[in-house]
């Protein structure tokens, strides 16, 4: 093999097998671990995994009641909304103090507490199933890291065990997770690298690997053409006569 | 019958799988490799805009929420924003948000062209020239499952950065450059789906995928095998 090479040029099939070798050591487990997590992504139902559209509005259109009283609000504010919190009308305003609610039509201050909490879940998410555990979070959790704020956990005991995240400043319905989002989550993991944060696809080490990986597969392309040979195709190209080598 | 060789097996499986999806894992780690570099947020096209100018309101001046929602019965929910720096209520309602002046009460119409583009430059972070726009009826394919009517901004540069504006309240509905473009079908080709790009559960995907574990796993064994192989040949 070696004197073979010697007398080669430096671009010979060997070479790049010697390059298909040495990244499948370094890196092939990486590539092993991409095509199983895109193979899992690809079966697990988009569906039941949810989470990618934005949170279902929870506003219904039943008509305004007449006793609807303007803001309470002497001074400037940065934000203001008439919305409806499942089905009663609130101000969210936001202002140098942050955001809270405002009872549209008293004009008091709104908590969202556990039961409102719930209230927003089930009718936002359509979820019947009791509740397991209603948990106060001051900041997001894994699950739920697009969202920022205080908010609520609603853990329910359906089939597939989804939590639901609410605001508790606004009360709006953020996120609902289900195990099949869970596994999801995990082999996309394994897909993006980020194994902190679960969230970046755009960090150094992937950037190494994903080059490195394109000589795997490059190398590996052109090999193709140099580990057939044409009797190897005889069960489709019919027979032929010796080759002229 | 002989016993069955495998590191023959092994590598003839590797091989042909290969040939079956060769082509595939090389626009897997092509399309793989762009997606990684290029950062999502310049994908996005964050750095083309910037936040509309804003500044405080002072609710006390302006008409009432209660007496916006008493002309817009039909609305779900109100929201105190602005229109080229006026005050407006923007009614949200089951078809395109309405507008409402927010000094004067009257429901404003849909905005012209000149409003569109001084809305459309007045958040666009680069050269303000304005190479074309258009009021869609039909989604372009960039603009995928959102729904028209919009309007389409076209701003002069090599990589066409095109600013979508509502017709009715003015606000930014979405961005697109070419890199963007360039994502789109790289993750066309990277997810298989090439009618809607977004399904990634389609069959062909899912063969494809299966099939590539099968070429990776049988590439690891061969691997392993070789390593072994060449101890014990020294020894």
């Amino acid at each position: 093999m070696e004197s073979l090479a010697r007398r080669k040029p430096f671009f010979t099939p060997l070479l790049f097998r010697k390059i298909h070798k040495w990244v499948g050591l370094i890196l092939g487990l990486q590539f092993v671990l991409w095509t199983i997590s895109g193979a899992v992504m690809a079966l697990l139902d988009m569906e039941k995994v949810g989470g990618h559209a934005a949170a279902p509005s929870a506003a219904s259109s039943s008509a305004w009641p007449a006793t609807l009283a303007p803001p309470p609000l002497p001074g400037p504010v940065d934000g203001l909304l008439l919305r409806r919190v499942v089905n009663r009308p609130v101000y969210e305003v936001t202002d140098r103090s942050g955001v809270r609610l405002l009872d549209a039509q008293t004009g008091q201050q709104v908590t969202v507490d556990r039961t409102l909490a719930e209230q927003v879940a089930r009718s936002a998410y359509h979820v019947s199933a009791p509740l397991k555990q209603v948990t106060r979070l001051e900041k997001a959790n894994l699950e739920a890291r697009d969202h920022a704020g205080p908010m609520w956990r609603l853990d329910f005991a359906d089939a597939d065990n989804s939590s639901s995240y609410v605001s508790a400043v606004t009360a709006r319905p953020l996120v609902t997770r289900s195990d099949t989002w869970r596994t999801w989550d995990f082999v996309w993991m394994l897909h993006n690298m980020d194994y902190v944060n679960r969230k970046s696809f755009n960090h150094p080490l992937i950037i190494f690997v994903a080059f490195g990986t394109l000589w795997l597969s490059l190398t590996g392309f052109y090999l193709l053409f140099k580990s057939f040979r044409r009797r190897e195709f005889r069960w489709v190209l019919g027979p032929w006569r010796p080759e002229a080598r | 019958m002989t016993a069955i060789r495998w590191p023959l097996l092994v590598r003839r499986t590797h091989k042909w799988l290969a040939l079956f999806v060769g082509i595939q894992v090389v626009l897997w780690t092509v399309t793989g490799f762009y997606m990684v570099t290029v950062h999502i947020d310049y994908i996005h096209g964050d750095h083309l805009v910037r936040p509309a100018p804003g500044g405080a309101f002072s609710p006390s001046n302006l008409v009432k929420p209660t007496e916006v929602v008493a002309s817009v019965p039909e609305a779900t929910e109100l929201r105190l924003q602005r229109l080229l720096g006026k005050p407006v209520w923007r009614a949200e309602t089951s078809k395109m948000p309405v507008l409402i002046d927010a000094q004067t009460g009257t429901k404003l119409a849909p905005l012209t062209q000149a409003q569109v583009e001084a809305a459309a430059r007045s958040v666009y972070t680069g050269d303000p020239t304005i190479v074309s726009t258009k009021l869609l009826t039909e989604a372009p394919l960039e603009m995928q499952t959102r729904k028209p009517p919009y309007w389409q901004v076209e701003f002069a540069g090599w990589n066409r950065p095109t600013l979508y504006i509502s017709p009715t309240t003015g606000e930014l509905i979405s961005r697109r450059h070419a890199l963007w473009r360039v994502f789109d079908v790289a993750w066309m080709l990277h997810i298989m789906d090439y009618d809607e790009r977004s399904n990634v559960n389609n069959p062909l995907l899912r063969v494809a995928t299966w099939s590539a574990v099968a070429m990776a796993l049988s590439g690891a064994w061969l691997l392993f095998w070789s390593i072994r192989w060449r101890k014990k040949k020294k020894a």
